[in-house]
């Protein structure tokens, strides 16, 4: 009974122990399970918060397994034969079951730590995946255990393979842990391995100073190994000095002890480092000697010295120049939550890939309503930044704003707000920037924003507050205030007024119309070719109507500004339309234009000779018959002409009109004799000679410029014949 | 082995089987509560991809650019890279061991002697930084501690053309995607109602040389990458305006009408080419409305034209560009690329130099000072500079108070602001003749792939598979330079 008893206990025990590693053996399968999965759709997965202290368990779990399976995998090497008195079945299975177990446990934790940010290197996918190959392999091992007996060639062959993965995949894990170079390190050149410190916050001394004297000094001077006498630990201690005395002096051109052993030639007995120590770089050199310069002081902070300065200089490259990227400590959003509220007027986006922080970005006042604010509350756990610069944001909207609260940058510039709401951002406690360029704030709604113990930068350009009230904002120490650029005492000249209308000969339907870009500034003009001033001379108002030949000048005025330079240019009135012209003697070749149709197109006052609308006449006088359909009542002509000194094209000696009935019956009505301009004329100018005469009835008029005959002696071509150039002839 | 697993599929219980396959289903399930809306209809990899699309590797420091492109060429040496020893032995020879045998330009490789010619411009040292500028450019001193000077680019062309397509496109020959092209690529555009990529052209006084239209193309990319030229006429972008007798409505309908005979095209070819085409037909519709917001000046503020100066006003002109590129900046557009010829200063340095310098001196600090009260000068990265540098020596005849200089590669000076830059600084050293770098290099690659690392990309990863191979901007080069980040 006894012996029945006993042996089903035993019977029951062993029942237990294998239920027990049953039971281990599925959650090992689920892990891996769940492992696969994941790393199915990983691109998909973000951790959540709860979960992340199972990533950090990574550290805790991963040892167990690589322990336990190189301690099954070397005692299956070794077993020979299958009666080995080395080997215990039991026991084996029990360490692979564990080992198993373990790897899941340490896979997943390693898989959730790596979702964490600043795991990013190649390494890590190396590990990630030698782990999860450990893992699976183990897996696979315990459950086809029966048939790979330690003994087998197959199963050695598995062993060694393990343990392959488990030294390489630890290997790769260490060197995440702690740095490519930490298992040789000791063995190499040291290497500079400073903590990490803001550059805001790093000191010379702490961040930058100690560390070298720790690498290259401190390894002969210390506690128990004190070289000369000299321990330099602690500040005490370096301040106290060695055998020799003080270690530095600013007085002496070597700046004491420190410095001159560090400059001494290499094979000089008392240099520091000794021959065959790690020694200074250039750099670490420059660093001393000019921390040495200063004081030395021990408390001064990197960020207070000049830029220019060698150790701000060292600061930048020994700290500087890393990404330091936020943390959210917040899960990412639903990606089709964020697609969904996405439109053309309101960009929602991530602030990179994989980051679960949002910003957003409203586009076209027009399409803006406050609604558009309030939509976007299903993520307001996401969005850390918004721009709603220019759009009617009102007062109540900050209202909803203030519902988003991890928001740290809101840009508000330009807005409809008037600032009696602004305190509704104040439950914002991780505001950081907040810009209210443009809009109505006052001074005590600004000042309140103190309050928001977050914020460090505030934006108030433009926003009506007092040179004074800017003083005293910029005065407090917490928040930054950027007042931006103030115009109030600087004094620029205006731009000149724009003569809109492009055509020079105007009829009486039409008018001359001018604008400015600034709205609201004064155009002045006059009509007689007088310099307009800003008293007496016209207002613009209204678009002016040409009743006769003018010459518009024009400025603009405004105050707090300099009156602009004038602008010119000439209107003639358009007269009778010609019906048709001819010709008299023939226009030069080379200057042609429309032939006889330019006189009378409309097209006036080029200054460009090759322009196309000029007739040029040299060799012969320019003469030319304008002819009507039916009488007109005319009392002067209008000739457009140009002079263009340096081409040799002058104003006509005589100019003459003939009128009467017919090209038969002509009678001289009138005779125009211009000066020939003098050496300092200006060069290239629109010329215009009206010939008036008694009012009559015409159908015909003939024209008639005569060219001068031989250039002054002050010109170039002196001698030579000059040129006439008419483009259009205009009767009245 | 086949035995053994005979074995053991004959040993697998029914049970066995069951209870294997519930804990692998359990691992799914939970595994599928870990993701949100894996299973959703009309989820799956696809809108992830659609998000993630177009995202920085990275959390960028800046978000758009802004590149006031000196094109011809300053004259670093009349503006940055203080050279008293140039003053001291003006008309000198240039030592050849300074020159070691630096290729010359077909314009002064003839030339006889290389005297030294130092500036006739007083410099003078600004803000906290202590950076040295010339008188000329009274403004950008203003705001020294805002800027973050370069003394140290350096290039390998020596000739406009290939120097400023290498500058634009990280590779002398044309073709490559220019740099804008490249950011529309790697982030895409984050207004939707206009071009992600802006280039804007203006002309100052002095000898000019040509910018073309391949300097802004998209390369192999997407053609929606390229840039998209505002002129400073009446029509800004061209073809945008609606033909004369339609109005907008019949525009709508004809859109709609076009979208659906491509739909039904591309649901026959599937070609994304066509879906492309129709996103940019809308955009162009948005573009109708967006665009006149954007170049109307007239609700700026007085202050913004008396800093801008009221040159500001006259379309384009630099000091207008440099507000319009401010305005389109602020609306999302990416990267802004500005031109401003007339730097290529040969002869008669000193008289160009000033009028340039009165085209783009107070703009570019006003553009500055802009973005900076505004709050979007830490989001916004600035760049002013030309394709390379000046020689030391003369160029042409030597006189007291003139003189021209040649193209220099070695060595010439570009300033940043904003987008995370180190701001008050100046990086790196010239020689005491200011013809060859002695501390701190930054080459074009290198500065490329800082300028991609302050947008939140990785020069490195930023990659497009072309005729066999990846391109990158920085092509096989390019590292970062890690002293010019903040």
């Amino acid at each position: 009974m006894a012996r029945k008893i006993q042996k089903l206990t035993s019977h029951q025990v062993r029942r237990y122990f294998s239920d027990w590693k049953e039971l281990i053996y599925n959650l090992a399968f689920f892990l891996n399970g769940l492992l696969i999965f994941l790393l199915l759709f990983e691109s998909r997965f973000s951790v959540p918060f709860w979960m992340q202290s199972v990533g950090r368990m990574h550290p805790l779990v991963l040892h167990f397994p690589l322990v336990v399976l190189i301690l099954y995998s070397l005692w299956v090497v070794i077993i020979e034969k299958p009666d080995s008195t080395r080997w215990n079945a039991e026991l084996g299975e029990s360490l692979l079951i564990i080992g198993t177990f373990t790897a899941a446990v340490a896979a997943f934790s390693g898989f959730v730590l790596s979702k964490e940010d600043g795991y990013e290197s190649d390494t890590l996918q190396w590990h990630k995946w030698l782990g999860v190959a450990i893992s699976l392999t183990s897996l696979i091992w315990y459950a086809s255990r029966k048939y790979l007996a330690p003994w087998k060639l197959s199963s050695k062959a598995v062993a060694g393979v393990f343990l392959v993965l488990l030294f390489v995949g630890g290997h790769l894990g260490g060197n995440l842990t702690h740095g490519e170079d930490f298992l040789m390190s000791p063995l190499g050149p040291s290497v500079d391995e400073t903590p990490k410190v803001a550059f805001e916050e790093a000191k010379v001394y702490d961040n930058l100073v100690r560390p070298v004297l720790e690498q290259k000094c401190l390894s002969c001077h210390n506690e128990e190994k004190s070289k000369g006498n000299l321990q330099m630990q602690t500040q005490a201690l370096l301040t106290k000095g060695g055998k020799g005395g003080v270690l530095w002096d600013t007085t002496k051109a070597d700046l004491g002890l420190l410095i001159g052993r560090l400059h001494l030639p290499l094979d000089d007995k008392k240099h520091m480092p000794p021959r065959g120590k790690v020694q200074l770089t250039e750099e670490e050199l420059v660093l001393l000697a000019a921390w040495v310069k200063s004081g030395p002081r021990f408390d001064q902070l990197v960020s207070s010295l000049s830029p220019q300065n060698p150790v701000y200089t060292y600061a930048q490259n020994v700290l500087g120049g890393d990404r330091t990227e936020e943390q959210y400590d917040f899960s990412a959003a639903d990606p089709d939550e964020i697609k969904k509220l996405n439109t053309t007027y309101r960009l929602i986006k991530p602030l990179s890939a994989g980051s679960p922080a949002l910003y957003v970005n409203f586009y076209n006042r027009a399409n803006f309503k406050s609604e558009e604010i309030a939509g976007l509350i299903p993520l307001k756990d996401q969005i850390v930044s918004m721009d709603l610069s220019k759009m009617p944001v009102k007062d109540e909207d900050l209202k909803t704003l203030a519902g988003f609260p991890e928001l740290r940058k809101v840009i508000l510039n330009f807005t409809d707000i008037t600032g009696a709401t602004l305190n509704e951002l104040k439950n914002l406690s991780k505001l950081r920037e907040l810009s209210l360029s443009g809009t109505g704030v006052k001074m005590a709604q600004v000042k309140s924003l103190e309050g928001i113990k977050s914020l460090k930068r505030v934006y108030i350009w433009n926003t009506g507050l007092s040179t004074d009230e800017l003083a005293t904002l910029k005065k407090g120490q917490k928040i930054t205030f950027e007042t931006g650029f103030r115009s109030d005492t600087l004094i620029l000249p205006l731009n000149p007024p724009i003569i809109v209308t492009e055509k020079q000969l105007i009829t009486k339907d039409e008018t001359v119309s001018m604008k400015h870009q600034i709205n609201g500034t004064v155009i002045r003009y006059t009509l007689d070719g007088s310099e307009p001033d800003s008293v007496q001379s016209l207002i613009y108002d209204k678009p002016i109507a040409i009743t006769k030949n003018v010459d518009l000048k024009a400025r603009a005025f405004r105050t707090g500004w300099y009156g602009s330079k004038g602008v010119d240019k000439y209107f003639f009135k358009a007269g009778y339309p010609i019906d048709s012209v001819r010709l008299i003697t023939p226009v030069d070749s080379r200057y042609k234009g429309k032939g006889a149709e330019s006189l009378s197109d409309g097209k006036v006052g080029d200054t460009e000779r090759v322009s196309g609308t000029w007739l040029g006449y040299v060799e012969n006088d320019f003469q030319s018959y304008l002819f009507f359909n039916k009488p007109v009542k005319a009392s002067n002509v209008t000739f457009s002409m140009l002079r263009s000194i340096g081409s040799s094209i002058f104003p006509p000696t005589r100019l003459e009109v003939w009128g009467g009935p017919n090209e038969k019956s002509l009678k001289l009505l009138k005779v125009i004799t211009p000066e020939v301009p003098t050496k300092d004329m200006p060069g290239a100018v629109n010329l215009v000679y009206e010939a008036s005469f008694e009012p009559q009835e015409l159908s015909c008029i003939k024209l008639v410029a005569k060219p001068l005959g031989k250039l002054p002696a002050w010109h170039g071509g002196k001698g030579q014949k000059a040129w006439v150039f008419i483009d259009e002839a205009i009767v009245n | 082995m086949e035995k053994p697993i005979f074995d053991h599929g004959m040993n697998t219980t029914r049970r066995h089987f069951l209870s294997k396959m519930s804990l692998g289903l359990g691992s799914a399930a939970l595994g599928s509560l870990l993701i949100p809306n894996l299973f959703k209809g009309g989820g799956g990899e696809g809108d992830v991809e659609e998000l993630m699309a177009g995202l920085p590797h990275f959390a960028p420091k800046a978000k758009r650019v802004i590149y006031l492109f000196q094109n011809g060429a300053p004259s670093q040496l009349d503006l940055f890279d203080y050279k008293p020893m140039l003053n001291k032995m003006h008309g000198e020879d240039l030592p050849e061991s300074i020159r070691g045998g630096q290729r010359l330009t077909g314009m002064t490789a003839n030339q006889a002697k290389f005297p030294l010619a130092g500036s006739i411009f007083n410099f003078k040292q600004h803000g906290k930084s202590g950076a040295w500028m010339s008188e000329l450019l009274p403004h950008m001193a203003s705001i020294a501690d805002d800027l973050c000077i370069i003394k140290t680019l350096n290039t390998e062309a020596i000739n406009h053309d290939p120097a400023l397509t290498f500058f634009q496109t990280g590779a002398q020959v044309g073709n490559r995607p220019s740099f804008g092209s490249w950011l529309s690529y790697g982030l895409g555009s984050e207004n939707q109602n206009l071009p992600g990529f802006c280039v804007l052209l203006s002309r100052g006084k002095g000898n000019g040389q040509g910018v073309y239209s391949k300097l802004w193309t998209n390369g192999f990319l997407d053609s929606v990458h390229q840039g998209v030229q505002f002129s400073s006429g009446e029509n800004p972008v061209l073809y945008l305006n609606d033909p004369d007798g339609m109005d907008r409505t019949q525009r709508r309908e004809m859109l709609d009408n076009l979208a659906e005979l491509n739909q039904g095209t591309f649901n026959d070819f599937g070609d994304p080419e066509i879906t492309a085409k129709v996103q940019q037909y809308e955009m162009a519709f948005r573009m109708q409305t967006a665009v006149p917001e954007i170049t109307d000046m007239t609700k700026e503020p007085e202050s913004i034209v008396k800093m801008y100066g009221p040159e500001c006003l006259v379309p384009g002109t630099y000091a207008a560009n440099c507000l319009l590129a401010r305005k389109l900046s602020e609306q999302g557009v990416r990267f802004v690329q500005l031109y401003h010829q007339g730097w290529d200063s040969h002869g008669g340095l000193p008289t160009e130099i000033r009028g340039q310098c009165l085209d783009v001196d107070q703009a570019s600090a006003a553009l500055i000072t802009d973005l900076k009260q505004r709050g979007l000068l830490d989001e916004t990265l600035v760049i002013w500079g030309g394709e390379f540098g000046r020689t030391n020596y003369c160029q042409g005849t030597l006189t007291k108070d003139n003189y021209g200089r040649d193209h220099h590669p070695r060595a010439f000076t570009v300033w940043m602001a904003g987008g995370g830059v180190k701001p008050g600084i100046v990086y790196g050293e010239t020689d005491e003749f200011g013809y060859n770098i002695v501390k701190d290099p930054v080459h074009v690659h290198d500065f490329h792939a800082t300028i991609l690392n302050q947008l939140g990309l990785d020069h490195e990863k930023l990659i497009f598979k072309h005729q066999g191979r990846r391109y990158r901007l920085t092509d096989v080069a390019g590292k970062l330079v890690k002293g010019l980040i903040a």
